[in-house]
């Protein structure tokens, strides 16, 4: 009997294997509870893509963007700020996964793991989510975005972090979704990606900002320097070329005009390690996590570079991509010195669960980009490449600093469809703002696609914010 | 007054999970109380040295090893050299195969023979008289299970029965009150009191179950019956909501479950007298598979079940039962019979044909169980070895020739990606409602995930989580499992080792099943679909749990040892 007794251990063994299974089955639900609840499928949130319960979605005006009004979805009455701010808000689908209605579901449906989704609504708490973004501010952005085929616009106030304007195309209307088949799938392409968090663009001239911030801070002699263009020169055996021939000038003058033979050869003198280093700095290669959903990483990798193609880089061709969101952070810390504000889009959840504490409404700084002095430079650059060569009177009075840029990119090889882009900020203390456009599929430049997509964005954006400081 | 009412439903809530926390443990508690205090039952005293050695068990193994029962240091006895039995009619001996023999009185013993008090036991050079157990005055340490209780007797049986009879009525009463109730009562006769008709039944059932047991078998303890109609109430009263007729089928199969239980008990009672059967129910096992296997009719899958005019029946829960009888044996028996053949012959047939029904869970189930019996049997680590080794390559073999197999289990781990196809369907919408129902669950009849197939069986889990609360079915499953500590620690108190290794594989094959079934659902193993104990739908299911429950009661002397006296 007593052997018996012993060799029951085995038992025992299987028992404390079922209990180990069952502290993996708790961990599991803990962590992935909210996950697992915000399925379409989910009969006790049935009914318009599983958000009949849930609450009200408005911008930084308390304008609605989305309701429930009689156990339907209903979104903005304007259908221009319903398309410029589907990517943000999302639709009845969960199609678009970055947008508010997937990623904040279980806040909206009133989820909690405690008490899962049946509790009475007396106890549910609110279920609201304020917004940063501007519908204003987005419905201009559209308006000037929807002239391309595809694009995206950020504005954010790179003192707080809030997300004023973020918009991206193509689009449609959350209101009336279109059914996408095979017949018209390239009309839609893209269409459920937010390119403002989730795509990457060549990125052009813009990405002279990395290799000047890389001269600036690794050439002593940079600003007693003068380089002479004459349209083209050989680099490595391979031609490095310029719009046209922009003379004599100083590091300044290159900038403003933006000379692609100047920051290829600075590229080829600075290297790989140190060009790597600086655009590893900047945050290239990064990813930022903006009210906990992350941007898409852009790409700097000359490790494989031929010497003309680490000339090519340094303006930002090769295989050089940014991200809009990630360029407007890198605007926002030349603004600031050098450290950026992470950008939010949450302001807050009404009856919000501790969890969530971390994500929505606060701003947090991230990491150094920039010495304080190369940010200086930077700005003073910038300034100068509106003053000099966009026109000061661009952005309607305006104090900004920005840089164009046009990304040759190989999808439109063969064609002359480029990515037109325009980064930058203004330095206006009571308009914080850093933006980033870019659009696709145009045949000019930066300044006049991207640029005109800017100005208007920005001049709305100031107005609004000032509006808003006078109530 | 919306308020009023919202704060109540919410306060039932949380006081649920805290019932079910109350009864689990008033069962386990019982258990542990009203046992007969450790005590010598007889002694053998060495008539040279005068040494007195404690006889401690009903079935004692006499032998060199020290493993032994009763350890004898002499080279000229055996290392199993025979066993020490205690039956109704007295103290037996019998040789297991010594080389030097036993002797009684002087006299050389092979078959079991009767011992009296006095009577002088020689074994090699050493030779005992056997004395009366109050002649041992040492002290005896109890196991930690037992010790330490404290000597306020435990919860009256019939007080713990109206607890769960309050029970099982709050939920029916819960599910009266339901999501959409209300739009039943167009009716002339109000289908929103349905429940409580069950309801009434299953209280019915239940006590009248107790007072056969009380009053008619005069059984003193009555705590693993009622954590298991605890149990059965709950899987009765989770389907009153889903389909007013399976939870009467379902109340009506766990009382045959009963009956069974009852018959088992008594069909075991003489330890010995089952060895004659082993072989009939051994023939009869095989032949339930074997017409399973012709007439087997095809369900998600796997055949496994058949179909007698109105019922279908599923062979291999009975076949559950068999095994237990083949694999367990009397202590004389099992160190006379070594050899495992006949019961590895028995249990592959077993596996195979349950393999070839497509009925991988249930061949999983009698696959451990063979691990544990044999184990157990033998304390052979080579066996297990062995047998895991074999498993193995059958498992190669029959996935390099019926890939298809394979694709059965292709989502698993991988359901969120198969939420709409049938590799992960089941499993995703069960993850989704349990997180939907919270710690308190949504409430009887409230729940979504009864709109899914086999969610009242294989799913049950869910069901039951989502329903009830998560910590209503994590205390439901630990309480399964916690069986297992009870069949354990009656191990030695019973009146045979073919009680000790019934009742060990019993429990052991309890929380395999249970935990096939909640990990399959969960996505945490692939999903096999065998059944929750007691708790799933499923006549045969409940039927052969009951059936299995019968060897853990058997084990527990207390079934028995009051009867005795009273004869």
């Amino acid at each position: 009997m007593k052997r018996t007794l012993q060799r029951s251990w085995l038992i025992f063994i299987l028992v404390i294997a079922f209990l180990v299974g069952m502290a993996f089955l708790v961990v599991e639900t803990v962590l992935g509870a909210s996950d697992w609840v915000d399925q379409p499928y989910n009969g006790h949130i049935a009914g318009a893509g599983g958000l009949l319960e849930a609450g009200v979605i408005s911008d930084r005006n308390e304008n609605v963007l989305a309701q429930t009004v009689d156990n339907k979805r209903v979104y903005n009455d304007d259908a221009d700020v319903r398309k410029a701010l589907l990517h943000v808000v999302g639709d009845d689908s969960l199609n678009i996964s970055t947008a508010i209605q997937s990623q904040f579901r279980s806040q909206l449906t009133g989820y909690s793991f405690i008490w899962g989704l049946n509790l009475p609504d007396s106890f549910r708490g609110g279920k609201d989510v304020d917004l940063t973004v501007d519908a204003d501010t987005c419905k201009t952005a559209y308006n000037a975005l929807k002239e391309y085929d595809s694009g995206a616009c950020v504005i954010y106030n790179y003192e707080t972090g809030e997300i004023i304007c973020d918009v991206s195309t193509k689009t449609y209307d959350p209101a009336d979704p279109p059914e996408i088949t095979k017949d018209n799938e390239d009309e839609y392409e893209g269409v459920y990606l937010d390119n403002v968090l989730s795509s990457t663009y060549t990125p052009g001239s813009i990405f002279k900002i990395v290799t000047a911030a890389a001269a600036i801070e690794n050439i002593p002699d940079i600003w007693d320097r003068t380089w002479t263009c004459n349209g083209k020169e050989e680099i490595d055996g391979g031609d490095v070329t310029c719009v046209e021939a922009h003379g004599t000038m100083n590091l300044k003058e290159a900038f403003g005009h933006s000379c692609n033979i100047v920051f290829a050869e600075l590229a080829v003198e600075l290297g790989e390690d140190v060009m790597t280093e600086t655009a590893e700095k900047m945050g290239i290669n990064a990813s930022f996590k903006i009210s906990g959903i992350k941007t898409k990483a852009g790409n700097y990798d000359v490790s494989k570079a031929t010497t003309h193609q680490l000339a090519w880089s340094g303006v930002g061709q090769y295989e050089d991509k940014v991200n809009p969101m990630q360029m407007a952070i890198l605007c926002g810390a030349i603004a600031r010195k050098g450290t950026p504000v992470i950008p939010y889009l949450v302001e807050g959840t009404s009856g919000s669960m501790l969890k969530d504490m971390g994500l929505a409404g606060s701003a947090s700084n991230g990491e150094k980009m920039l010495d304080s002095g190369t940010a200086k430079k930077l700005k003073e650059l910038m300034r100068f490449a509106v003053q000099n060569d966009y026109g000061d009177d661009m952005f309607g009075g305006l104090t900004v600093c920005a840089k164009t840029g046009t990304g040759e990119t190989l999808i439109s090889e063969g064609s002359d469809k480029n990515d037109g882009w325009m980064v930058g900020f203004a330095a206006d203390k009571d308009v914080p703002l850093a933006f980033a456009c870019v659009v696709r599929g145009t045949s000019d430049y930066g300044y006049s696609t991207a640029g005109q997509v800017a100005k208007a964005a920005m001049i709305q954006a100031a107005e609004s914010l000032r509006n808003q400081d006078d109530d | 007054m919306a308020l009023v009412m919202d704060i109540a439903v919410v306060a039932l809530r949380m006081l649920l999970p805290l019932y079910t926390i109350v009864i689990v443990y008033q069962c386990f508690a019982s258990m542990r109380r009203k046992r007969r205090s450790e005590r010598s039952l007889v002694l053998l005293q060495d008539t040279e040295t005068g040494v007195k050695t404690p006889v401690l068990f009903w079935e004692n193994s006499i032998g060199r090893s020290r493993g032994s029962d009763i350890a004898v240091d002499d080279p000229a006895v055996s290392r199993d050299h025979c066993v020490l039995l205690r039956r109704k009619e007295g103290w037996f001996i019998a040789d297991t195969g010594s080389k030097t023999g036993t002797f009684v009185n002087g006299s050389r013993v092979r078959r079991r023979t009767q011992v009296k008090i006095d009577d002088i036991i020689s074994i090699g050079n050493r030779e005992y008289a056997l004395k009366r157990g109050d002649e041992f005055h040492e002290e005896l340490k109890s196991s930690w299970f037992f010790s330490k209780v404290s000597n306020k007797p435990a919860m009256k049986s019939y007080k713990l029965m109206i607890l769960i009879t309050l029970f099982h009525i709050f939920m029916g009463v819960e599910a009266c009150f339901c999501n959409g109730a209300e739009s039943f009562k167009e009716y002339w006769f109000s289908p929103v009191f349905d429940p409580l008709y069950i309801c009434g039944a299953l209280v019915a059932v239940e006590w009248i179950y107790f007072a056969i047991s009380s009053f008619a078998l005069k059984r003193v303890s009555f705590e693993i019956e009622s954590l298991c109609l605890f149990l059965t109430g709950i899987g009765v009263m989770l389907l009153v909501r889903q389909d007013m007729r399976s939870a009467l089928v379902q109340l009506i199969a766990a009382s045959v479950g009963m009956v069974v239980f009852c018959a088992l008990i008594k069909f075991i009672e003489n330890p010995d007298r089952i060895g004659k059967w082993r072989l009939i129910i051994m023939i009869a096992a095989v032949g339930l598979l074997a017409i399973n296997l012709v007439f087997g009719k095809v369900t998600n899958g796997s055949a496994n079940w058949i179909q007698l005019g109105p019922i279908t029946i599923q062979p291999s829960e009975f076949v559950k039962i068999a095994y237990i009888f083949v694999g367990a044996s009397t202590l004389d028996r099992l160190q006379t019979k070594q050899n495992l053949i006949e019961f590895i012959i028995f249990s592959m047939v077993c596996v195979g044909a349950l393999a070839l029904m497509g009925d991988f869970g249930t061949a999983l189930i009698f696959f451990m169980s063979f691990l544990i019996i044999s184990f157990v049997r033998s304390g052979d680590f080579k066996t297990l070895i062995l047998a895991l080794t074999g498993a193995g390559a059958a498992a190669i073999i029959v996935l390099r020739f019926k890939a298809y197999v394979l694709d059965r289990f292709k989502a698993w781990r991988h359901v969120w990606q198969h939420t709409q196809d049938a590799g992960g369907y089941q499993q995703a919408r069960t993850l989704t409602y349990i997180a939907s129902g919270g710690l308190f669950g949504v409430g009887i009849g409230n729940g979504c995930l009864k709109y899914v197939a086999a969610s009242e069986s294989d799913l049950v889990f869910g069901l039951m989580s989502e329903e009830m609360g998560f910590i209503v079915a994590v205390t439901i499953a630990i309480a399964v499992a916690s069986l297992f500590l009870y069949a354990r620690s009656v191990t030695t108190r019973a009146r045979s080792t073919f009680y000790s290794i019934s009742a060990c594989c019993a429990a052991g094959m309890l929380v395999i099943q249970m935990s096939l079934n909640i990990f399959g659902a969960t996505d945490i193993l692939p999903l096999t679909g065998v059944t929750f104990p007691f708790i799933s739908a499923g006549g045969s299911s409940i039927i052969s749990c009951w059936g299995l429950l019968a060897f853990i009661k058997a084990a527990d002397e207390k079934t028995y040892s009051l009867k005795v006296k009273q004869k």
